[in-house]
């Protein structure tokens, strides 16, 4: 009984006015952000992260998390509406959700994608707090050597499943591990790659990177395209979907849900990738898969349950271990840092009210975003007709003032703008920022985990086999790039990819 | 020989180059740092270790894409990017003596050049309209400490 002591804590610290608050701020936000193609979900956290550096930290994490599966709801809108895809997440989406708007059943698939976010995001909290406690007691035995494979594989499994070229996702990766260790290094105090810069003795700042490069580069990129955002008037004649579509549509949720709760957890997965598994996997196991594309309901509800399932169990990771699967785990991660968290299994057992009062906010947020989207869908849609030429000003400049507030200091401002312009010629030769995130928060922590253990082993490596849970991870590692240099994944990953 | 008939990826060697030359760099900024041995790490070792890792994997690149097969470095968007990075660097010019609204102001008007179809009296209206906003949100509602005028 344990779990509705732990869930009972945190409803005391998520129920709160302010939490609820922040809570639907956040929730509010994300779907804003989700409807409106163009901004991401990860860079309006990158933006919005200084922000919530007054708050504290239950609040802030409540927010940004309202943010992340937020707009997971608020994706889907604009994909069965319009076919555009509010978010990468909700790609898969508009097969399906958009063929059933130009039949007329806009409204019945705006419910189930509701509907099934809803369920995915309720059994999805049960699993976190369920799966929290005994994987925060197996953090607890980890030690430097187990930290460091897990590490490894952590960054292995972003790698893997970046999209784009693997070998360049690998190179980012290493970028981002070198950059995360410019400073003072912490056991000899000296400082490291600062170029003699007062800006740079703490690290290059973790707000200025963030932002430059999914703020600033997502800017300049998105303003290169020519911009299509045909209106397609769809009328939304009723929100109830008929009683057949809601008997097709429980099985694809559930499908959807776990498929998405497995895949949000392991390293490199989260929203996008669990919706279009779950998508594949119903066309697979349907009676009918030719009516895939041509507006079944299941390809509506499925990736939906999945990418909100997948959106919020990819915090598992990062609130038992401290160790960020995705790169907005990574900002995450970052806000947590700022807040004077550390983020690992320590947290559960040393804040209880934080870590519960996150995981409970989550089905509230979801209960609100339920509220938010189905009746309120009309104003949303509305949204869009606001040109991106009136938007992007108003986002350069939050960036501005969002980075500058962090240390009151232009240093930073410069420090955005170079990685502002260094993500642009990211994009062009094809390397993803996310891994460089990745590495670039775990650089520190791998090299601190690293070092004490080769510490502890008197410089003997194999300490990272001796040991049966490090070698556990490290086999994994191995397995994995194994997989990756198989010729028929590299075939069905390309695919997916692709679709 | 003009590029374009040879085998070079050229946006696969633009990276590749980057690769060698950070790692290259980074070699030299740590040269100083002391290494340590393996048992006790010097605040040298990794990153040395990570400068020429990286040396190494970008010249295996920069080696494959030689040979990749022609690929043009793709089309930059100059406007969007110039005018963006410039009004960042605007912000970071003139906020420390100008203040935050006229700063906000001058970004704007800056940033919205950035769009091909940007409207020019739609665009001052929105830069007086966001420096009066972004003024009011953060410096009286939020309490940042920034100056507002340059008075």
């Amino acid at each position: 009984m344990d779990l509705i002591q732990n869930l009972a804590t945190g409803f005391a610290t998520s129920l709160t006015p302010a939490n609820l608050g922040f809570c639907f701020l956040g929730a509010l936000i994300g779907t804003l952000v989700g409807v409106l193609p163009g901004i991401a979900p990860i860079t309006t956290i990158a933006i919005l992260l200084p922000f919530t550096f007054a708050l504290p930290p239950a609040s802030s994490l409540i927010m940004l998390a309202g943010i992340f599966y937020g707009a997971q709801y608020g994706g889907s809108t604009t994909a069965i509406l319009m076919n555009v895809p509010g978010e990468s997440s909700a790609i898969v989406t508009c097969l399906d959700g958009y063929q059933m708007a130009k039949r007329g059943r806009a409204g019945a698939a705006l419910s189930i994608a509701a509907i099934a976010s809803f369920v995915a995001g309720t059994i999805a909290t049960i699993v976190i707090a369920t799966a929290s406690v005994p994987m925060s007691a197996l953090a607890l035995k980890f030690n430097a050597a187990e930290y460091f494979s897990l590490m490894v594989l952590g960054l292995t499994g972003a790698v893997v499943l970046a999209h784009g070229a693997p070998e360049k996702a690998v190179a980012m990766v290493l970028v981002g591990l070198l950059l995360g260790l410019v400073g003072i290094d912490v056991n000899s105090g000296s400082p490291r790659m600062t170029l003699d810069l007062n800006g740079l003795t703490d690290g290059i700042g973790f707000v200025p990177v963030a932002i430059g490069l999914f703020g600033i580069a997502e800017l300049a990129v998105t303003l290169g395209r020519p911009q299509d955002r045909d209106m397609l008037s769809v009328k939304l004649s009723s929100l109830l979907p008929s009683r057949e579509e809601i008997r097709a549509c429980i099985p694809a949720m559930l499908r959807g849900t776990a498929i998405g709760s497995v895949l949000g957890v392991l390293p490199g997965g989260g929203a996008a990738l669990s919706s279009f598994a779950a998508y594949g996997v119903e066309k697979k196991l349907s009676a009918t898969p030719e009516r895939f594309g041509q507006g079944a309901i299941e390809g509506v509800a499925a990736p939906e349950a999945a990418n909100n399932a997948g959106a919020q169990t990819s915090f598992i990771p990062l609130l038992t271990l401290g160790i960020p699967g995705n790169a907005i785990m990574a900002l995450m991660v970052g806000a947590m840092m700022i807040q004077g968290v550390q983020p690992g299994p320590q947290v559960m057992v040393n804040q209880p009210d934080l870590f519960w009062g996150v995981i409970t906010s989550m089905w509230l947020g979801n209960v609100m975003l339920i509220v938010l989207n189905l009746p309120m869908v009309g104003l949303w849609v509305s949204l869009l007709r606001v040109p991106y030429r009136l938007m992007f000003p108003a986002i350069v400049l939050f960036c501005c003032i969002g980075t500058y507030s962090v240390g009151n200091t232009v240093f930073d401002i410069w420090a955005m703008l170079l990685f502002g312009v260094l993500g642009v010629f990211f994009y062009k030769v094809g390397a993803e920022p996310a891994p460089f995130v990745l590495g670039f928060v775990l650089g520190p922590l791998m090299e601190e985990n690293f070092r004490r253990a080769m510490y502890l082993s008197r410089g003997n490596p194999m300490i990272f086999i001796e040991r049966p849970i490090s070698a556990v991870l490290l086999a994994l590692t191995v397995a994995l790039f194994v997989i990756l240099v198989l010729p028929a994944f590299r075939k069905t990953r390309e695919e997916v990819f692709r679709e | 020989m003009p590029l374009h008939s040879t085998r070079v990826n050229v946006p696969d060697i633009a990276f590749a180059a980057f690769l060698v030359g950070l790692g290259a760099f980074a070699f030299a900024l740590t040269a100083e740092l002391n290494m340590g041995t393996a048992a006790s790490m010097g605040p040298g070792y990794v990153p040395r270790g990570l400068a020429v890792i990286i040396m190494i994997y970008g010249a295996i690149l920069g080696v494959r894409a030689v040979f990749a097969g022609f690929q043009a470095f793709p089309e930059i968007a100059w406007r969007p990017l110039l005018l963006v990075s410039g009004s960042v660097a605007l912000f970071a010019v003139l906020l420390p003596f100008a203040g935050l609204a006229l700063t906000s102001l001058a970004v704007v008007l800056c940033a919205g050049y950035a769009a091909y179809d940007v409207r020019v009296k739609e665009n001052a209206i929105a830069a007086v309209a966001l420096a009066a906003f972004a003024t009011l949100l953060f410096v009286a509602v939020l309490g940042l400490p920034i100056p507002v005028w340059p008075w």
